[in-house]
């Protein structure tokens, strides 16, 4: 039916969501180079944040596997009595925390110390003596109780020196709460720039549109349908810079535990798969909900109704 | 002062009442001083006077383009000054405007511009597309219902915008200047499509300084002079006697 295909054009179609996301597309493509410039410092804002969380996602799960260790190793000099060794034992049993203990001779620690470093090692043959002092390695309930164990464990007699896993587990989850405050600080003040760069260029589309809303205001269109296609706007903008700022993070993660594999081939640290998932989803909120905050505050003056 | 029609439908509230109205706008200028008035339903009124006297200030009170500094501004009996914001898309469903730069968009036809009035307020009536065709042959358009804005004379795109203000089927229509960019005889013809709406049993406000339809037409006229209501005739004239 050619005939009738201007006729057919005449139809009144209720604007729903179709319209929303056509105007709100249109709207990102038709303001060129300011969206890209909007996309690039949303991708900049949310890569200081996924950075921040990836990094404080990795010394998490470091931290986790080191509490798992609850144990205070407790090292005597060299020539400790037996007497010695009893009563720090019975003194060791009564502090609140300790769950159990093993004494370790200076011949079981060579032996463990061989079955670790593999058949190559061969100190028996190097070593005129065991050089290894006697341990007791204590067992605590929880990390809470190491540094108070070990504390205890100081002032016995003939201990020699005491190591306690929760020093290095607090230093750790410190530089993790710096890393993640550190993050969150930079990534704030960055979304604030951000937010500032996507209302101008959304306020580009507003402009663009003027004679339309005055149009929609005038024939009583809802505040909600005029704002809801500069929504779109903004959470295009939001989810085009969280998809490039997780894929930097995902790369830069990868270089980082590609490097750290190589430092300390003994810290366990999350693959790069769960990372990035982790990431993504965290930074495709964070950069929607910047994008439609700044589109509300670009149209928050022109559809006042 | 009002027409009394349709008497027995127990509606007594004029379709617009302005109680000791005063508008100042925050540069300081005075656009409206105490000014009292009542609109009755199916009334057609005039409100003439000089450019810059606040003729627009009035109507943008009643469809709540703006606030009074003081007094209230009803319109079919709701106090539109306390109206809360997310009702006033639903109180401009109820009154149409129409101005004097036309304001439609250009890269809609006749048709489109009048249909998009129905498209952006959520559900279209089922009868939308033949409401958008009868409008354009009421304002006498139908054959030109598919050009665009720029196609058209200046007459042709002010029928189009009366249409587009008709759409929702209001009780009031404002009309701001209607016929400010209109030479004498087309001036003539949307006033009388005016007049002719207004038969129908729609309220019809029209802000003009166009002496002869004024005085052609002989209907109500309220004068204002610098922000005051300073003359109200029942059948008027543009300006007063002597």
């Amino acid at each position: 039916m050619p005939r009738r295909a201007r006729a057919a054009a005449r139809r009144v179609r209720p604007l729903g969501l179709r319209y929303a996301l056509a105007e709100g597309a249109q709207g990102f493509v038709r303001n060129g180079l300011a969206s890209v410039a909007s996309v690039v410092i949303t991708a900049v804002t949310l890569v200081a944040l996924g950075g921040a969380l990836a990094v404080a996602g990795a010394l998490n799960y470091v931290a986790a596997a080191l509490e798992h260790q609850l144990q205070v190793v407790v090292y005597f000099r060299s020539g400790v009595t037996p007497e010695e060794v009893v009563v720090a034992r019975s003194r060791l049993e009564q502090i609140p925390g300790v769950a159990g203990m093993e004494y370790v001779s200076p011949q079981e620690a060579l032996r463990r110390l061989e079955a670790q470093l593999g058949p190559r090692a061969k100190f028996r043959d190097l070593l005129e003596h065991n050089p290894l002092p006697a341990s007791l390695v204590v067992t605590a309930t929880g990390s809470d109780r190491l540094r108070a164990i070990a504390a205890a464990a100081r002032d016995l007699p003939g201990v020699d020196e005491v190591r306690d896993g929760g020093l290095v587990l607090e230093r750790l989850l410190a530089v993790t709460r710096a890393v993640r405050f550190g993050g969150t600080a930079a990534g704030v003040l960055l979304a604030c720039v951000a937010l500032v760069v996507i209302a101008g260029t959304i306020r580009l589309t507003v402009f663009a549109r003027r004679a339309e809303i005055e149009v929609m205001r005038l024939v009583g269109a809802t505040a909600w349908f005029i704002r809801w296609p500069f929504v779109v706007e903004g959470a295009v903008t939001g989810a085009c810079g969280a998809c490039g700022a997780a894929a930097a993070v995902a790369a830069g993660y990868a270089l980082l535990v590609g490097g750290a594999a190589r430092a300390l081939p003994f810290v366990p640290l999350p693959g790069v798969g769960e990372v990035a998932l982790d990431v993504v989803w965290k930074l495709l909120v964070w950069g929607v909900v910047i994008g439609v905050t700044a589109s509300l505050l670009a149209v928050r003056r022109y559809v006042r109704v | 002062m009002r027409t009394g029609r349709a008497p027995g439908d127990g509606h007594v509230d004029p379709t617009v009442r302005f109680s000791g109205v005063s508008k100042t706008y925050p540069n300081g200028i005075e656009a409206l001083r105490d000014v009292s008035l009542e609109i009755g339903t199916g009334d057609f009124v005039f409100i003439v006077g000089a450019t810059g006297v606040g003729k627009s200030t009035l109507l943008k009170l009643i469809y709540r383009e703006e606030l009074p500094t003081r007094g209230t501004v009803s319109v079919e009996g709701r106090d539109v000054t306390r109206m809360p914001a997310r009702e006033i898309p639903y109180l401009r469903r109820r009154v149409g405007v129409v101005f004097q730069d036309f304001r439609l968009l250009p890269r809609k036809t006749a048709w489109e511009n009048i249909a998009f009035a129905l498209e952006v307020t959520g559900t279209p009536p089922p009868d939308a597309d033949r409401r958008v065709t009868e409008l354009l042959q009421m304002v006498g358009l139908a054959a030109r219902a598919d050009a665009l804005p720029r196609e058209l004379s200046a007459g042709e795109q002010q029928r189009v915008s009366i249409a587009r203000a008709l759409v929702h089927g209001p009780n009031l229509l404002l009309a701001d200047e209607p016929t400010g960019n209109l030479d004498p005889a087309t001036s003539w013809d949307i006033v009388r499509l005016l007049a002719g709406i207004s038969a129908g049993g729609t309220t019809v406000v029209v802000t003009t300084h166009d002496q002869t339809i004024v005085d052609r037409l002989r209907r109500r006229v309220i004068a204002i002079d610098r922000g005051a209501v300073v003359r109200d005739d029942a059948e008027g004239v543009y300006a007063a006697e002597g």
